[in-house]
């Protein structure tokens, strides 16, 4: 016989304001089955939670409905709740009283209040078909993958290493170090990028625990968490990375030039190249797409010169497969293209530049000397102005977010430039001035004291060529008026994006993106860095815009998350998976062929009645099994259910209202 | 359309040489022109055998039941009768090695007023897909046309349709005969039949058989063959092709798939998809 | 017999003659829990207003909605289904929404030869991100719905 018990939540003011909390109550009474009904301030704090655990015991109840929050909220801390009373904590529901009633019909308290009745009759009636569920466990690989080899995935695959768990480290590019490798200082203290850098980056070539693939892609990833199977694609090097020494002779030799995209275009590179002297791996590789001997079969310089004979012309592509429990996912930014400005003459204009093109200028060890110089002249620019937001907070550039490092990296850039250049004079062009860190206020305050760049609180409308000079119009609107300022050069913070196949990526391992491609975390306050996918984590601006130390910390609480996850020897699963009633089962196998997991096989039985012949049915694998519920619409027969969301407790909450 | 006697000589022939414990056929029902099934189990009674354009019935549903389980059986089919043997095969239901198969390219089959059958006219398989042998002279696939009933029922008015369905619900009686008689329709304990009492209800009621028959044709949707077995069998005389053949039209009109049972180890359009799919119907 | 089934026909085409006045439609929503309920609940959190007609049933995945879920709604206090899951390519389960959509034709389509307008069942595809859409999605269903009016066809006699 069933007693519900039913808690309706006033969750402060945000139900009570819009749902008339007691007459949910007075209505849940009236529900055939329940047993007790009762209301509370705050149902989750620790005084609702005993009031739950005292009702279980004092009214002997066999299931329990919580009218409150959403349950992707607090199913867990209710079921906590149900387990300290001694009862199996899969035998409560959640009413959605608030994201779906009170905060949605906040003009109509009746209708609301009405609804919100409605939802606890449908979850009575579902949880009076709960059943009792044990979870499952299930043996969990203790190795991790790290996509991207930039900051983020260099201190997750150290962190994660060093409690002495195996790191698989995939980077695409031939060296890891990604964009803070192609930075000359950084703020607040302008630590030199690459210094601080580098000894990590050697950390993880040298670590035991860590084995690094460049050059290479994932291209597939089944399975689930802690029992995952990766396939990862290592791209043709066409040098023998364990003979070759790093001499650097075929890349002297090579005729081939083309443009350096670790210089952002600025200089030129040869077909067989590091990306950068302090490259980890310290080995060249051939860029297949401008090797004139692998595209024509003329050339071969590289080999002849080679005195350990480590090219190979002959090499392929390897597909390396790994069996891994956790995924850490830190594909980086990249910066956005500037084009849709066609007021400020971008791709017209050479002395019209961005943030990381100056950046490698300024480098000590850049194409320019660690000089900013004027691409149309290769002058010495004496005013340079700076333009912050370009393309970020702007809708109608499409990108409504706030890049968040533009800000510091721009004063920082007027100290560079004051550094290198003495006589010259940065103009900043600014919207707001985010500098909300640890020592960042500081930080721009000495960049306009010590440089005595000019601020100008305003947007730039328009840049034109004036001679040689580039003249930058915008508003000055502290003093309400429009101001041009004669430059030598510009310099464009542009917005940063997520990584261009981030939507690729992400369906690939089965997690969300939004709208601009950068990764979904699973909540945005209390998980920031886990996904909705079990087991698969993110780092960096993959998820969304930061700075170093912030992607610094992020990176470590994946690791901490990892560490975690592999703390047993066994994973606890969630038991809400499919399961076959092989009495009803034909096995005619169509459930087998709509499982996306293949949790999905047959078994032998026997026919029964004194037969003694064998039938076949399905069996599913409850280690495997996700609950998708794919198998339990495709059966005709009705023979497989999926516990927590079952044919009864489905039909109950429709037969409710 | 007369393949009598050659029947009759390869059903003499398997009981002789031992290759089959039963053969389905068709025999005269002894008091008027029309046939029923019939299931040989001596060669002494293979001459009540017959095949002529009055051999109406989808043999295949045969296989369904207990007395031919685990047995040799041989049986005549046609086009339509094939392809349902070839669903059953995909879904496990019958092993092929326990078959002889003996297909017909099938002329068509007469209806009760003597005139050539709606689902014949509009067939687009008459050949046997699956056989040992084969009789007669394939003729070939033809050009899928959409039911001639439905195109009928396009044409008018929602609120036609429903008086036109409500009086088919309410004419339901209940009696499973159309689920006997299907041979896709095999499963051990019919979800409809089965004690989730909310969920279905066996009630004689028109809302009850609404959603039963709606059930039915949707487990149906492609998986069926349109032999319209269920229209014979059934007692109200139902036009339950309808449901069929309007899951045939939108299957065929929006996803790219094989009729049902065309080709062997193709299962139904549920079971599969396409990433090109339409959705342009979902928000 | 015959009266007794005539009286629970009725055309829905004259909505105006059998709706009373204060007749509010019930929307049976039935959301799937990775992209289309928490999408749902981002259009709370963003307090985002809708019609407060619509009940919702959380299922893990589309693929988990038998067509049983739309027809018995539709018998019992619905007067119209919403069913919303993930985009195309972004199941949480990888293909579920895949089969889900093959099956939600088909089953509206001949919804719609017995009788049912064509707004009586309706799907939308609402990411985890789309708070807004939601709300956009229910409003419109709750207008389709109240201008059909009140849904009388097969309704159950008895549970």
């Amino acid at each position: 016989m069933a007693r519900v018990g039913v808690f309706v939540c006033f969750c402060g003011a945000n139900i009570a304001d819009f749902v008339d909390v007691p007459a949910v109550v007075e209505e849940a009474k009236k529900i055939k089955g329940v047993k007790y009904a009762i209301d509370y301030k705050y149902m989750c704090s620790d005084p609702g939670q005993g009031m739950i655990r005292d009702a279980i015991v004092a009214h002997r109840l066999t299931s329990i409905v919580v009218a409150a929050c959403s349950p992707r909220m607090h199913e867990k801390t209710f079921r906590k709740a149900l387990s300290d009373a001694g009862m199996n904590p899969y035998l409560l529901e959640v009413a959605n009283i608030r994201e779906h009633s009170s905060w949605v019909h906040q003009k109509d308290k009746k209708a609301a209040t009405e609804k919100s009745s409605d939802l606890v009759r449908m979850a009575v009636a579902k949880s009076i078909a709960n059943e009792q569920l044990h979870e499952i466990s299930v043996p969990v690989t203790k190795r991790a993958l790290v996509i991207g080899g930039g900051i983020a995935g260099i201190q997750a695959a150290l962190d994660i290493a060093d409690a002495r768990i195996p790191v698989v480290l995939v980077e695409k590019s031939p060296s890891i170090g990604g964009k803070m490798a192609q930075l000359d200082e950084t703020f607040p203290t302008l630590d030199c990028s690459q210094c601080i850098l580098t000894p990590k980056m050697v950390d993880v070539a040298s670590h035991p625990y860590i084995e690094l693939l460049p050059y290479s892609e994932v291209i597939e990833l089944d399975g689930y968490v802690g029992n995952y199977k990766v396939k990862i694609k290592r791209k043709a090097s066409y040098v023998n990375f364990d003979t070759c020494t790093g001499c650097g002779a075929c890349v002297q030799k090579c005729p081939v030039k083309v443009p350096n995209e670790f210089n952002m275009g600025i200089d030129k590179r040869k077909a067989i190249y590091s990306p950068f002297p302090q490259a980890v791996p310290n080995k060249p590789v051939i860029d297949a797409e401008h090797c004139t001997m692998l595209l024509k079969g003329k050339c071969g310089i590289c080999a002849k010169v080679c005195e350990k004979g480590s090219i190979d012309y002959t090499m392929q592509d390897e597909i390396i497969e790994r069996e891994i429990g956790a995924v850490v996912v830190a594909t980086g930014y990249d910066l956005w293209d500037p084009k849709p400005y066609e007021e400020y003459g971008v791709g017209r204009y050479k002395d019209i530049i961005n943030s990381l093109e100056f950046e490698r200028m300024v480098s000590a060890s850049g194409p320019t000397g660690g000089v900013p110089v004027r691409p149309s002249d290769g002058k010495i620019p004496k005013s340079v102005v700076f333009i912050q937001c370009v393309g970020s907070r702007d809708e109608a550039k499409g990108i409504e977010y706030c890049s968040k490092i533009c800000c510091m990296y721009t004063a920082k850039h007027t100290l560079l430039l004051h550094h290198k250049v003495h006589d010259s004079h940065a103009y900043v062009f600014y919207m707001d001035i985010r500098a909300a860190g640890k020592g960042y206020e500081e930080f721009v305050k000495r960049s306009q004291v010590e440089t005595g760049a000019t601020y100008l609180r305003g947007r730039v409308s328009k840049i034109y060529q004036k001679g040689e000079k580039l003249m930058v119009r915008g508003e000055d609107a502290q003093i309400g008026q429009v101001v041009e300022v004669e430059a030598d050069l510009v310099v464009l913070a542009t917005a940063i994006y997520p990584y261009k196949d981030n939507p690729e990526l992400a369906r690939l391992l089965g997690i969300s993106y939004d709208k601009y491609g950068f990764l979904s975390e699973a909540h945005p306050k209390l998980r920031p860095v886990e996904t909705a996918k079990a087991g698969i984590f993110l780092a960096g601006c993959t998820q969304a815009p930061k700075d170093i130390p912030d992607t610094v910390a992020q990176a470590s609480a994946t690791a901490a998350k990892v560490c975690g996850l592999f703390a047993g020897d066994t994973l606890l699963k969630d038991p809400m998976v499919s399961k076959v009633n092989t009495e009803y089962c034909t096995g005619c196998q169509n459930c087998v062929t709509v499982c996306p997991y293949q949790a999905i096989v047959t078994e032998e039985i026997p026919m029964g009645h004194g037969s003694k012949e064998i039938r076949i049915v399905a069996k599913i694998n409850e280690g495997v099994c996700q609950g998708c519920g794919s198998c339990v619409a495709i059966c005709r027969s009705m023979a497989i259910d999926l516990a927590g969301f079952t044919d009864m407790q489905i039909i109950n909450e429709i037969v409710s209202i | 359309m007369d393949y009598t006697k050659q029947i009759q000589d390869i059903a003499g022939r398997l009981f002789s040489e031992e290759k089959i414990d039963l053969f389905i056929g068709y025999r005269n029902t002894g008091f008027d022109e029309n046939q029923v099934p019939v299931l040989i189990k001596h060669y002494k009674d293979v001459d009540q055998l017959l095949f002529t354009d009055k051999s109406v019935f989808n043999l295949a549903n045969y296989l369904k039941y207990e007395h031919t389980r685990n047995k040799r059986v041989g049986l005549v089919v046609k086009g339509c009768d094939s392809r349902a043997l070839n669903l059953m095969l995909t879904e496990n239901q019958v092993k092929r090695e326990n078959l002889y198969i003996v297909g017909i390219a099938c002329e068509g089959v007469v209806d009760e007023t003597g005139e050539k059958a709606q689902n014949c006219v509009e067939c687009v398989m008459p050949d046997a897909v699956i056989y040992d042998e084969i009789l007669g002279t394939p003729s070939g696939k033809r050009d899928y046309q959409v039911n001639a009933d439905i195109r009928e029922l396009d044409g008018k008015s929602l609120t036609e349709r429903q008086e036109y369905f409500e009086e088919v619900f309410e004419s339901c009686i209940r009696c499973n005969a159309c689920r006997h008689s299907c041979p896709l329709c095999y499963c051990a304990k019919c979800c409809i039949d089965q004690e989730t009492a909310t969920l279905f209800q066996g009630a004689n009621t028109t809302s009850s058989a609404f959603h039963a028959l709606m059930t039915w044709s949707l487990h149906l949707a492609g998986r069926c063959v349109d032999c319209r077995n269920c229209e014979k069998a059934c007692p109200s005389h139902l036009p339950l092709h309808l449901l069929h053949k309007q899951n045939e039209k939108v299957i065929y009109e929006n996803f790219q798939e094989h009729l049902a049972g065309m080709i062997q180890d193709d299962r139904g359009a549920f079971y599969k998809y396409s990433l090109s799919d339409p959705d342009d119907f979902i928000m | 017999m015959e009266t007794e089934v005539k009286e629970k026909i009725v055309s829905i085409e004259k909505p105006h003659l059998e709706a009373p006045p204060d007749w509010q439609p019930v929307i049976m929503g039935i959301l799937c829990n990775w992209c289309s309920y928490a999408g749902s609940d981002l259009t709370g959190t963003s307090r985002l207003q809708y019609p407060p007609n619509i009940r919702i049933i959380r299922v893990p995945c589309s693929s988990r909605v038998d067509p049983w879920f739309i027809i018995k709604s539709l018998q019992t206090s619905a007067d119209g289904v919403l069913i919303s899951g993930c985009h195309p390519g972004d199941c949480h389960y990888i293909s579920g929404n895949y089969y889900a959509r093959r099956r939600f034709l088909v089953t509206k389509k001949l919804l719609n030869l017995v009788g049912f307008h064509e707004d009586r069942v309706q799907f939308s595809w609402v990411s985890a991100a789309e708070g807004p859409k939601f709300a956009k999605v229910v409003t419109k269903v709750t207008e389709d719905i109240k201008k059909l009016g009140p849904l009388h066809l097969y309704k159950k006699e008895n549970i």
